[in-house]
């Protein structure tokens, strides 16, 4: 499922969680992003779902249902979608 | 290790949620009176709570001196008051210091022009209105309307603060630089603090519950609490009570995370273990644990497995409550207010309660927990300070009949290591030499880091941890920071966001770089470092405030080893608002053009080739030269530059004719610019050039003197 929205979501990762030097395109769309995968953290998770939530306007639950929107860029552009999220920029 | 001796508690003050004084707060923090309500000071908007343990009733003087007062100082004013009358002391006729615990000072009142400044270069000018934004603004506060000090100090180690001001002040006590003390620390509720922690989702919309199993997060609270510490012979010999006394210290840093505490708690265990064996106390003579308890679901369960891991079976005698469900997190006044309430209950034989605390977390119940307000005869009781970056304080405090004299040794330190960041480059060891030359054309100091590692660091973090690394920081080192304002420019992007885009949007990750002592935090992390981390402040002489810290706590064995120096970054507030005006009442005569860097000393017990042989701290030059060594042959004195203030305050000194450098050409101007004097003076030790050299620092109001030699 790669696509505009997901190309998007990985550029605002690398821009927002600081990963100089990470090319976007090198995020596996699947690849967890917490934890193993591109070894994220909570504090990533909230600064993540700051970003999100001001380009997209969709908020990202704390708890169980960020871990579901937070799988992978993947799931994350579908928890976007499916909440109605329209890019601000 | 050394001895750091006894401090007998010979007077308290307290301000918080409820109460401003100690005969106010204490019977209703015993009673377990929550004074968490609606959030007045502030328009709470947006946040996740409106809820926080204001200070009701506080009225912030105006002197007729057109200084500006913060909330901060008002508390730190009430508090102080308070504990030097129970003293009964008067600091016009015995030596008595001043060290301030403190994370934001007079942000509360600065937020507004802060965001301003950031959005409106025309907003960027000197102000009164600023006067009371430097963390070192409250102990210059306190000097004025409750001193003369002999001495002051102000110390950020974030939520740890308040209690590092006892660590310091025990020091004084023992190399016997002072007769009494008076520590504490300062925390007004403000925005940035505030909306920071609301978007680390670290608060809890409710009144907190710490070691509850629904506990949420934090309630947010301001307050003050100081203390006078003396040492017991001399405060019997003058009549005064005391029914408590500070015993051990112990300081660590956990290298781990710069908001989360690793879930083991080891760190916190060895600085429990290095209290108690500080003062030659066992485990099982620990009878209750004011603990951290911020309510945060990781800090209590992490705190438990500490207590557990240091105290091992004999956790299940000492009871353990948790204050801040009564007064909220005063952040920087905690770890004052708490060992207060710790030695009061010492005082009484009655334990405060932990209020909310119904279902205790499976993860909590291995401690004794107090539910109500207890009896309980307690010789020996510990406090706990957790702070950001993993700096963890705590204190071992007893019963006064069950105080015996501790021995108190001083070691003799030593410099293994040098290191800096400038426009210079990265510079170690003798390298640093090049800090007495001429600027060249500049070169990027922070190439070596790991982009990684760094992502997260800003620019002062950044050059902290490329100078440690230079001056060849290892793993049971601390970090001792000297900066001036912190980083203003940070917070004031931070606030502008805030403002305009609500608390909401407002970045989580830069919140903790906003805390003074990040620096040091982030670069403890980088590097592995687990001894005391801590930033140091006292505008000019902050880089010079911050190495006389680490020497005195290696001199009294508060640590082995550490680097030491300073830190100041780029700020376009500090150049064009806060330099100005602050070297004007400092009477510094230098263009506000700012450069930006970091210089480090690694200090050490073991035997090197070079010594610091002294480090005095006055009110003048001229009280800091005489409290020195005379020069040995072939010496040399460093500064920032060789101005008028300098040869008045070397003037009739045995130090007079002594020729001297500065550094300021090379390294560029700004606050820290004692930390590369420091390092430069000790460079020319170890290259051979001179055999001793003094450095010092003279601003107005504040004067230090370091003096280095080669080891004989």
């Amino acid at each position: 499922m790669s696509d505009s929205l997901v190309s998007e979501l990985k550029s605002l990762i690398v821009r927002e969680l600081n990963l100089e030097g990470r090319d976007p395109a090198s995020i596996v769309d699947s690849a967890p992003l917490f934890g193993e995968g591109l070894g994220l953290d909570s504090l990533d998770a909230l600064q993540l779902a700051m970003a999100v939530e001001e380009q997209y306007g969709v908020r990202i639950p704390e708890g169980d249902g960020g871990r579901v929107a937070f799988a992978s860029v993947a799931a994350l552009a579908t928890w976007v979608r499916e909440h109605g999220g329209a890019s601000k920029g | 290790m050394g001895g750091v001796g006894v401090g007998a508690l010979t007077g308290f003050g307290v301000v918080c949620a409820v109460g401003r004084s100690v005969a106010e707060a204490w019977p209703r923090i015993l009673a377990g009176e929550r004074g968490i309500g609606p959030l007045t000071v502030f328009d709470g908007t947006g946040q996740r709570t409106s809820l926080a343990a204001e200070v009701k009733g506080l009225v912030v003087p105006s002197p007729v001196d057109g200084s500006v007062w913060s909330r901060s100082d008002a508390m730190a004013f009430e508090a102080a008051r308070e504990a030097l009358a129970m003293a009964g002391l008067d600091p016009r006729r015995v030596r008595v210091g001043l060290v301030v615990g403190g994370t934001t000072s007079g942000m509360l009142e600065t937020e507004e022009l802060l965001a301003r400044m950031h959005a409106d270069p025309t907003a960027r000018q000197p102000t009164p209105d600023m006067i009371a934004h430097p963390l070192s603004a409250t102990a210059d506060r306190l000097a004025v309307a409750l001193g003369p000090f002999t001495r002051a100090r102000t110390v950020c180690s974030a939520c740890s603060s308040g209690a590092n001001a006892f660590a310091i002040g025990l020091s004084w006590l023992a190399l016997g630089e002072v007769d009494a003390v008076l520590v504490g620390g300062t925390d007004g509720l403000c925005r940035l603090t505030f909306t920071g922690f609301n978007a680390l989702a670290a608060i809890d919309p409710d009144p907190c519950r710490p070691f509850d199993v629904r506990r949420r997060g934090l309630s947010i609270g301001e307050g003050a609490g100081f203390c006078v510490l003396e040492r017991p012979a001399a405060a019997r010999a003058r009549g005064a009570r005391f029914e408590a006394a500070v015993v051990g210290v112990g300081v660590t840093s956990e290298a781990h995370h710069i908001t989360n505490p690793a879930e083991d708690g080891a760190m916190p265990a060895e600085a429990v273990r290095r209290a108690l064996a500080s003062a030659g106390l066992r485990a099982e003579q620990v009878g209750y644990v004011n603990a951290h308890g911020t309510a945060t679901p990781l800090n209590d369960a992490m705190e438990t497995r500490a207590l557990v891991t240091a105290l091992g079976p004999h956790v299940e005698r000492a009871w353990v409550s948790s204050t801040k469900a009564v007064t909220g997190h005063t952040l920087a006044a905690a770890g004052a207010l708490e060992a207060i309430f710790t030695a009061l209950a010492l005082r009484d034989g009655e334990l405060p309660p932990t209020v909310g605390l119904e279902q205790v977390d499976p993860k909590c119940a291995a401690l004794r927990h107090v539910v109500t307000r207890q009896r309980a005869d307690v010789d020996v009781a510990l406090s706990d300070s957790f702070g950001f970056g993993g700096v963890d304080t705590v204190l071992a405090l007893a019963r006064a009949d069950r105080v015996d004299a501790l021995a108190v040794s001083r070691r003799s330190v030593y410099v293994s290591g040098l290191g800096s960041a400038s426009r210079l480059g990265a510079l170690s060891g003798l390298e640093n030499l090049a800090l007495l030359g001429e600027a060249g054309a500049p070169v990027d100091p922070l190439s070596g880091l790991d982009p990684a590692k760094s992502r997260r660091f800003d620019r002062h973090a950044r050059l902290a941890t490329v100078a440690l690394a230079a001056a060849g920081a290892v793993r049971a080192d601390g970090a001792f920071l000297g900066t001036a304002y912190g980083d203003p420019d940070g917070s004031a992007a931070f606030l502008a966001r805030v403002f305009e885009k609500g608390p909401r949007l407002a970045p989580p990750a830069d919140f903790p770089n906003l805390v003074p002592s990040s620096p040091a935090g982030h670069a403890s992390i980088y590097l592995g470092l687990q001894g005391p981390v801590m930033a140091v402040a006292d505008l000019s002489a902050s880089g010079e405030a911050a190495l006389a810290t680490a020497w005195e706590w290696i001199a009294m064995g508060l640590t082995d080893s550490a680097c030491a120096g300073s830190v100041e970054g780029p700020s376009v507030i500090a150049e064009t608002c806060l330099a100005p005006q602050f070297r004007a009442l400092e009477g510094i005569v230098r263009p506000s053009e700012r450069s930006d860097g970091a210089a480090v000393a690694r200090l050490t017990s073991e035997r090197s080739e070079v010594e610091v042989l002294a480090v005095a701290q006055g009110v003048d030059g001229a009280a800091v030269l005489a409290a020195l060594p005379p020069p040995r042959e072939c010496a040399s004195i460093v500064v920032a530059e060789d101005d008028a203030e300098i040869a008045a305050a070397l003037a009739g000194s045995a130090w007079a004719a002594v020729p001297r450098v500065d550094v300021l050409r090379a390294a560029g101007r700004h606050e820290g610019v004692g930390g590369f004097a420091f390092v430069a003076a000790c460079a020319r030790v170890l290259a051979g050039e001179v055999e001793c050299a003094l450095v010092l620092g003279v601003p107005r109001g504040r004067a230090y003197g370091l003096v280095v030699s080669r080891a004989r």
